[in-house]
């Protein structure tokens, strides 16, 4: 049996897995430069990537997609996407791009980011560093959860939790094609962090999570993988992740974090691998929170302003009516 | 110029924003705060008058050095505690009608308390001189009368107070005056007495004897000098008269025959060395020497039998020795110097203790007379300063009764007050609106400054020299937007309502509604 047919057979088998609907299964059928995907049982469920001989960046627009994520529900799970209104915070994610490919040469790798606290924001950046190079159709990027402890890429699949990392690495027969997702982002792929929770650490030091790595990065010349992370400081496997990893970069969530606590992770970061800080969750009040909040002011007054308008004319035309009734009554 | 460029602005307007609700619910309390407070601000006139203490008087300086003026360092305070006191107080309840001399003391007391609360004691600034008192009360024409009659009041009290204070200096200086003419004349007495007493007490008394002392002591110890010198020479004399007979003896006929038989005995001997004994000169010899030995017999049988008859026998040798004589004599001439001197020295000796025993009197009877006299001086010198202060003190006391010395001048008499106080309704209103805008300001910048965590990204760049990549804003979803939006609206509607309220109510207060 090939890889393909065990691929098909296995999430045909896998019902549970519902992810975003698909657009075109027909035409991703083709063998050869198209990864084979898992078939989701309701026929709108995860495509899978399959492996994928192909390296050249010409290779990534024969991906297989399922079918892309409206914008709401792309704003609903704080993702980017090119058209979006509030146009900072992209415009800040493309920046961090352009840096990132300024300072790796242009040339892909792992990058691990991590977070100085918990809750700093590390997913947030992760899925959205991911969406802004999956903006630009010659790259793609691959989403690895490792936060094993607190998954959080499998909100974005709905029903039971997708097979991520910790399936791949408790499994020795299952194929790393089995775990990258598709999520109805272009060019993005998501490897969750998987159903075992228990998953020791020594598992991230094992010679199948290092050819995981390297198979991942040969994927595709253009793609980036990006590790979501623990704390530096809060987790032993981030430390063994940052190992695997090219390049490291770390979240500092506003108004969070001490000065001390971002010394300490730095500390604990190899310098060579540093790409520098992402400064998270500044709350700049966007410009049409301003506008939202004047038209909504003088949409009340006006509103105010009629019902009184519409409460005296009422009554004046009240009042009126009693005097014709009583001049009416008069006159006779 | 964009003011959000700034980050510590960026910063602290975005903070306000995450706590609007807390901002706006601040600045509208201050604001019904500020109506409350305008509302129920005591209402009030205040008069006031100046009074100029005048402590540089033309008869001063004529009187330099004679009497003391009152030394004043802050005026203001001790006026205050003046005016404050029950006595000034209770004078100007009645005399400006606060209350009638039947008021309760209770009732009193609660009204003094509300005067002292009301009233204010203050230099006016660049004048140390002049004090300001002022009176707040919801009556002008109350305030008038009560300012007019607190400044009375205390000048008043003040002179009686210095004057009092003059009288009361110089009744302690002249009864200090008076005790220390009665210790002096008590001194003088004692001193006499203590002289009549101890004549020999007098100064150079102790000198006299101090020499007299000394004379003595090198005659003593010049004759026990001279007696040591007697007694060597007596000793010396002794051992000259124990080695000398008192006769010397001629050559006795014994002693002639003794020394006869010795030649005679040599001459035989030397003959038997070279003769018999036959020889004739040795019988000759051996004869004449038996015959001397006979001689010798028959002169000592005379001297038994002259013995034993009890008849001195002179021997015709005896004669008496003149050295022995001579030495005899001398010793008996330092015998003589050996008691002269003893009884010289046992006559200096009882000289000596006399004159010590009277040394000794002296020295007490001096050191007494000194103190004495030392007691009598500086008594003496304590009663003339004490005249001389006593002096000055009438003359100042003269100078507070003539008012002379410290005196008081109402500079700007109490007017009637025509404008109630200072602070007006709106003033209140206006400060309420700037102080709602401006705490919340101040509170978020203060706790910007407190809170460690990090707001700015360009501290990572300092500390670390590391890029800080980019700064992400906040991702505001749809919902947010139009939540924080209808917030916002809610919020800057409660705030401008505010204002127009406390716009409204200052208008009304300005045109006499309430």
């Amino acid at each position: 049996m090939s890889k393909i047919e065990k691929a098909l057979s296995r999430a045909k088998r896998d019902n549970s897995l519902a992810l975003v609907p698909v657009a075109k299964r027909s035409g991703d059928q083709q063998s050869g430069l198209a990864e084979p995907v898992t078939q989701p049982a309701s026929g709108t469920g995860a495509m899978v990537e399959a492996r994928s001989q192909a390296i050249s960046g010409g290779e990534i627009s024969s991906m297989r997609e399922v079918a892309r994520r409206s914008h709401s529900e792309l704003a609903d799970h704080q993702i980017i996407y090119p058209e979006m209104i509030d146009s900072e915070t992209v415009q800040a994610f493309r920046e961090l791009r352009t840096r990132i490919l300024q300072k790796t040469n242009n040339r892909n790798g792992t990058i691990m980011i991590t977070s100085v606290a918990g809750y700093g924001g590390s997913t947030f950046v992760t899925l959205n560093l991911g969406a802004v190079f999956a903006f630009d159709a010659g790259r793609t990027a691959l989403l690895v959860d490792c936060n094993l402890r607190n998954p959080s890429f499998q909100r974005l699949f709905s029903g039971s939790p997708a097979r991520g990392l910790t399936d791949y690495l408790e499994n020795p027969d299952m194929d790393a094609t089995e775990i990258i997702h598709s999520v109805g982002i272009e060019r993005l792929r998501v490897i969750p962090a998987g159903e075992q929770h228990l998953v020791p650490t020594e598992y991230f030091t094992s010679p199948r999570m290092k050819m995981l790595f390297a198979s991942l990065r040969q994927r595709y010349n253009e793609r980036f993988v990006i590790l979501d992370t623990p704390p530096m400081t809060e987790s032993a496997d981030t430390q063994i992740l940052a190992e695997l990893a090219d390049y490291i970069l770390v979240v500092v969530p506003y108004g969070k974090v001490t000065q001390a606590q971002v010394d300490e992770c730095l500390q604990s970061v190899d310098a060579k691998k540093l790409l520098g800080v992402v400064f998270n969750n500044e709350p700049r009040a966007p410009n049409t929170l301003w506008m939202e909040a004047i038209s909504g002011a003088v949409g009340l007054v006006q509103q105010s302003f009629r019902r009184a308008r519409d409460s005296a004319r009422r009554r004046f035309a009240q009042l009126a009516g009693r005097l014709r009734k009583r001049s009416g009554r008069a006159e006779p | 110029m964009n003011v959000l460029a700034d980050p510590r602005i960026r910063i602290l307007v975005n903070e306000l924003l995450q706590y609007r609700r807390a901002v706006v619910a601040l600045f509208v309390a201050i604001n019904l705060a500020a109506v409350l407070v305008a509302f129920y601000w005591p209402k009030g006139y205040t008069a006031s008058t100046t009074i100029l203490v005048n402590e540089k008087s033309i008869i001063q300086p004529l009187m330099q050095g004679a009497a003391v003026a009152t030394q004043v360092t802050d005026r203001a305070r001790n006026a205050q505690e003046v005016i404050n006191g029950r006595k000034v107080m209770n004078q100007v309840i009645e005399a400006a009608g606060w209350a009638t001399p039947d008021t309760p003391a209770s009732q009193k007391e609660q009204i003094i308390n509300s005067l002292i609360a009301r009233t204010k004691v203050s230099n006016v600034s660049g004048a140390t001189n002049l004090i300001s008192i002022q009176f707040r009360d919801a009556n002008a024409e109350r305030a008038y009368r009560t300012t007019k009659t607190l400044a009375d009041v205390f000048i008043k009290e003040s002179i009686a107070a210095k004057a009092a204070e003059s009288q009361a200096a110089f009744d302690f200086i002249d009864q200090q005056t008076q005790a220390y003419h009665e210790k002096l004349s008590g001194m003088e007495d004692r001193l006499k007495d203590f002289q009549i007493a101890n004549l020999d007490a007098r100064p150079g008394s102790e000198g006299d004897i101090t020499t007299r002392i000394n004379a003595l002591q090198t005659r003593i110890d010049q004759s026990e000098q001279d007696l040591r010198e007697a007694q060597v020479k007596k000793k010396s004399l002794e051992s000259q008269l124990s080695g000398e007979a008192a006769v010397a003896s001629a050559i006795s006929r014994e002693g002639q025959y003794r020394q006869r038989i010795a030649d005679l005995t040599n001459q035989l001997e030397t003959l038997r060395l070279s003769y018999h004994d036959t020889y004739p000169d040795i019988v000759r010899l051996r004869h004449q020497i038996a015959d001397l030995n006979d001689e010798i017999a028959a002169d000592k049988k005379r001297r038994e039998e002259a013995k034993t008859a009890g008849r001195i026998v002179v021997d015709d040798a005896v004669i008496n020795n003149p050295m022995y004589q001579q030495l005899r004599h001398d010793q008996s001439q330092v015998q003589i110097t050996i008691d002269t001197l003893n009884a010289r020295i046992a006559e200096a000796r009882q000289q000596l203790k006399s004159v010590v025993e009277q040394g000794k009197r002296v020295h007490g009877g001096e050191a007494t007379l000194a103190e004495l006299t030392r007691d009598y001086q500086v008594t003496r010198d304590i009663y003339q300063d004490l005249l001389r202060r006593r002096e000055n003190a009438r003359v100042s006391m003269n100078m507070d009764k003539e008012n002379q010395g410290l005196t008081f001048t109402i500079q700007e008499p109490a007017t009637l007050p025509t404008q109630p106080g200072i602070l007006k309704f709106w003033h209140f209103i206006v400060l309420g609106i700037l102080l709602g805008i401006a705490a919340p300001i101040a509170l978020g910048y203060a706790l910007l400054q407190i809170d460690p965590r990090l707001r700015s990204p360009a501290l990572i760049a300092e500390r670390h020299r590391l890029p800080v990549l980019v700064s992400v804003p906040h991702l505001w979803s749809k919902g947010e937007i139009l939540a924080a939006g209808r917030d916002l609206e809610w919020l800057g509607l409660a705030a401008v309502g505010t204002i127009c309220v406390m716009i409204c109510i200052a208008g009304l207060q300005v045109l006499g509604v309430f």
